[in-house]
């Protein structure tokens, strides 16, 4: 099925009229997703977006529970179930969701917070036409053209957008759009990363084995313990617990955490099992491409680029894995 | 600049074969022409990795306080705002300056806008100098941008810099970047109920703006290194050149980091200090 471009805006209110609606926008400067405000026109070409959407369903700081202390401890989990949906997401995004999806929902535990959001979400995924610099997905394994688990895939055709539903999700989206689509449609679904990455299928389990490899001495150094890295990327997910305390209540809160912070590992008596940017800068590539893809058999790194964009020492994770696949 | 360049590198080839130095901090290749990162020279026959070129815009000096007790001196190629930064973490006691072998080398300005107002792009202290001087220009506009700015109304202010905190993530790049941030630990990472936490909020954003602006107060260098990592995008600068201003308008000309030794204006008392702002 195809959509005229010029009937985009119209289609966006058809979503909107009982769901929040996110697309690629700007807020100050910086490339991000924004909730729709239901008249402006949307841009899905170009670069992706310059933060993730990550905190769609993951939010930066989330209230988990209030509570009141008295005579006895009242708690009221705060349930938040809203619609949701995400268009014009990228494939590497859409990858990074699946990523999330089997930390928050599998191997025995369901993160509650996390599955009202994903299961009460619609994906509206877009391919890249013109990746930038510093993509490297299709090195990481990824099709640039496609994102898989996407509710509904579109595709560039020129005039129009080209729309294929992959779930019963998507399937009622297109119905929901029916009166503006028509048959046809020819998609461009050519698109390449220029940068190529030597990710080879070994290396998570070389990686394991190089734990106390010389290299981590190389490729750490110039690292200055931000939380960039992390905080841009699509699939970081860990998070903190802490509280907003007014006197005997307050609210319960988790907020996302870094494992690039000097806090991070440290324990109660000051013990840090992570001292130096050494130990940290080597955990966050092991945790990218080797560790999840032990525990989920998947990459960690969805080869979006961001981090190599934004880091402000200039650390490449493209550069490590081409090191690393060398030595 | 090519005649540059093999100066540099012979010169910290020969100081890690001769044993001056342990190591030598300057800046290397990335995988694009227009960015380099910094690197850390260990080996003479390395010393070709070195480039020195119009993206040369990392900030060297910090790195020396990843290694307060070196067995060697820490070679450190150094602009003129990395100079400053020696001296400001110098007079910080955080560095001592026998630790240190400084390999100077004037600044043509880089690809980075702060450049445009750099007043001191020759070395203020080095053991060697790589090239020779360029010249130096006073910058009338030094303040201009916070002068313009001073003229909105406190609405407005608070408007523009609640919209910017807005954005702010929390990395913390602006504070691990600056040679003036250099407490052991910040207060930022001092773990307590209702303190500065990770949870990101405007309040929470604008509090740790504003105590980082403070904390440097009237020991920012301008080397806009805050500013040039805001992966967002911040004007962070603006903050600490508000402050410097009115330092200057208050008590006269001031800049930091020109030696080792001027105490800072807000650490010392005297009688005939201006008070009426108090
Ligand atoms: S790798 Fe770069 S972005 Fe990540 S913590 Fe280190 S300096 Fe910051
Ligand atoms: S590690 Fe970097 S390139 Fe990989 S997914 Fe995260 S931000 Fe993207
Ligand atoms: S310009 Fe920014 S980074 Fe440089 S000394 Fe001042 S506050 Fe620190
Ligand atoms: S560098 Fe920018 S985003 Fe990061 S903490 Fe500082 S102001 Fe916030």
């Amino acid at each position: 099925m195809q959509l005229k471009k010029t009937d985009l805006t119209g289609a966006l209110k058809i979503l909107a009229a009982d769901a929040s609606v996110f697309v690629p926008g700007e807020i100050e400067g910086i490339k991000r997703f924004v909730l729709w405000d239901g008249e402006s026109d949307v841009d899905l070409g170009g670069a992706n977006t310059q933060l993730p959407p990550k905190d769609i369903l993951f939010p930066c700081t989330e209230k988990m529970y209030n509570y009141k202390m008295g005579d006895s401890i009242e708690i009221k989990e705060i349930v938040e179930k809203p619609r949701q949906v995400i268009f014009g997401i990228r494939p590497c995004d859409m990858r990074s969701i699946d990523c999330m999806d089997h930390v928050f929902l599998e191997k025995g535990f369901v993160d509650s917070y996390y599955s009202r959001k994903r299961e009460n979400v619609t994906l509206i995924a877009m391919g890249c036409t013109t990746p930038e610099r510093t993509c490297f997905c299709d090195s990481m394994g990824l099709d640039p053209n496609n994102a898989p688990n996407a509710d509904v895939m579109m595709n560039d055709g020129g005039d129009t957008l080209v729309l294929e539903a992959y779930t019963e999700k998507g399937k009622a989206v297109l119905e929901a759009l029916n009166g503006l689509l028509s048959e046809g449609g020819q998609a461009k679904k050519d698109t390449a990363c220029t940068l190529k990455v030597n990710m080879t299928p070994e290396l998570p389990e070389k990686l394991a084995g190089m734990f106390d490899h010389p290299i981590w001495d190389e490729v750490t150094r110039a690292c200055i313990g931000c939380a960039t890295c992390t905080y841009v990327c699509p699939t970081c997910y860990c998070f903190d617990i802490d509280s907003d305390n007014h006197g005997a209540e307050g609210t319960k809160f988790r907020c996302w955490d870094s494992c690039m912070f000097s806090d991070y590992t440290r324990m109660a008596g000051g013990h840090d099992p992570r001292p130096t940017k050494k130990e940290r800068v080597r955990n966050r590539y092991m945790h990218k491409l080797s560790y999840f893809h032990e525990r989920y058999g998947q990459h960690l790194c969805v080869g979006c680029g961001r981090c190599v964009e934004k880091c402000p020492a200039h650390m490449d994770i493209t550069m490590f894995i081409d090191k690393a696949a060398e030595v | 600049m090519s005649s540059i360049i093999e100066e540099l590198q012979s010169t910290v080839k020969k100081l890690l074969e001769d044993g001056t130095v342990g190591y030598v901090i300057g800046w290397g290749a990335t995988r694009f022409p227009d960015r380099t990162t910094p690197v850390f020279i260990t080996r003479p026959e390395d010393a070709h990795k070195l480039v020195w070129n119009h993206y040369c815009v990392n900030g060297t000096a910090k790195y020396a306080l990843d290694d307060r007790y070196p067995e060697k001196k820490i070679g450190i190629i150094i602009r003129g705002c990395d100079s400053r930064a020696v001296n400001r973490m110098i007079q910080d006691n955080q560095l001592k300056r026998e630790n240190l072998y400084l390999i100077g080398i004037p600044c043509d300005g880089k690809e980075n806008p702060v450049c445009e107002g750099c007043q001191h792009k020759n070395p203020l202290v080095y053991d060697v100098l790589i090239g020779t001087p360029v010249e130096e220009k006073i910058n009338p506009d030094r303040f201009k941008e916070v002068a313009e700015f001073e003229k909105l109304s406190q609405d407005e202010k608070y408007e523009y810099w609640a919209k910017q905190y807005d954005k702010c993530i929390h990395c913390y790049a602006c504070r691990n970047v600056c040679p003036a941030c250099n407490c052991k630990e910040c207060y930022a990472d001092q773990y307590r109920v209702g303190w500065q936490g990770k949870q990101n909020n405007r309040n929470s954003n604008q509090v740790y703006g504003l105590t980082r602006a403070f904390h440097v107060g009237d020991r920012c260098i301008e080397c806009g290194e805050c500013e040039r990592v805001c992966p967002m995008g911040l004007p962070i600068m603006r903050q600490t050149k508000k402050m410097l201003k009115d330092i200057n308008d208050l008590f006269g000309d001031y800049e930091c980091g020109l030696n080792d030794s001027r105490p800072h204006v807000l650490g010392e008392f005297d009688l005939q200090d201006r008070d009426e702002f108090m």
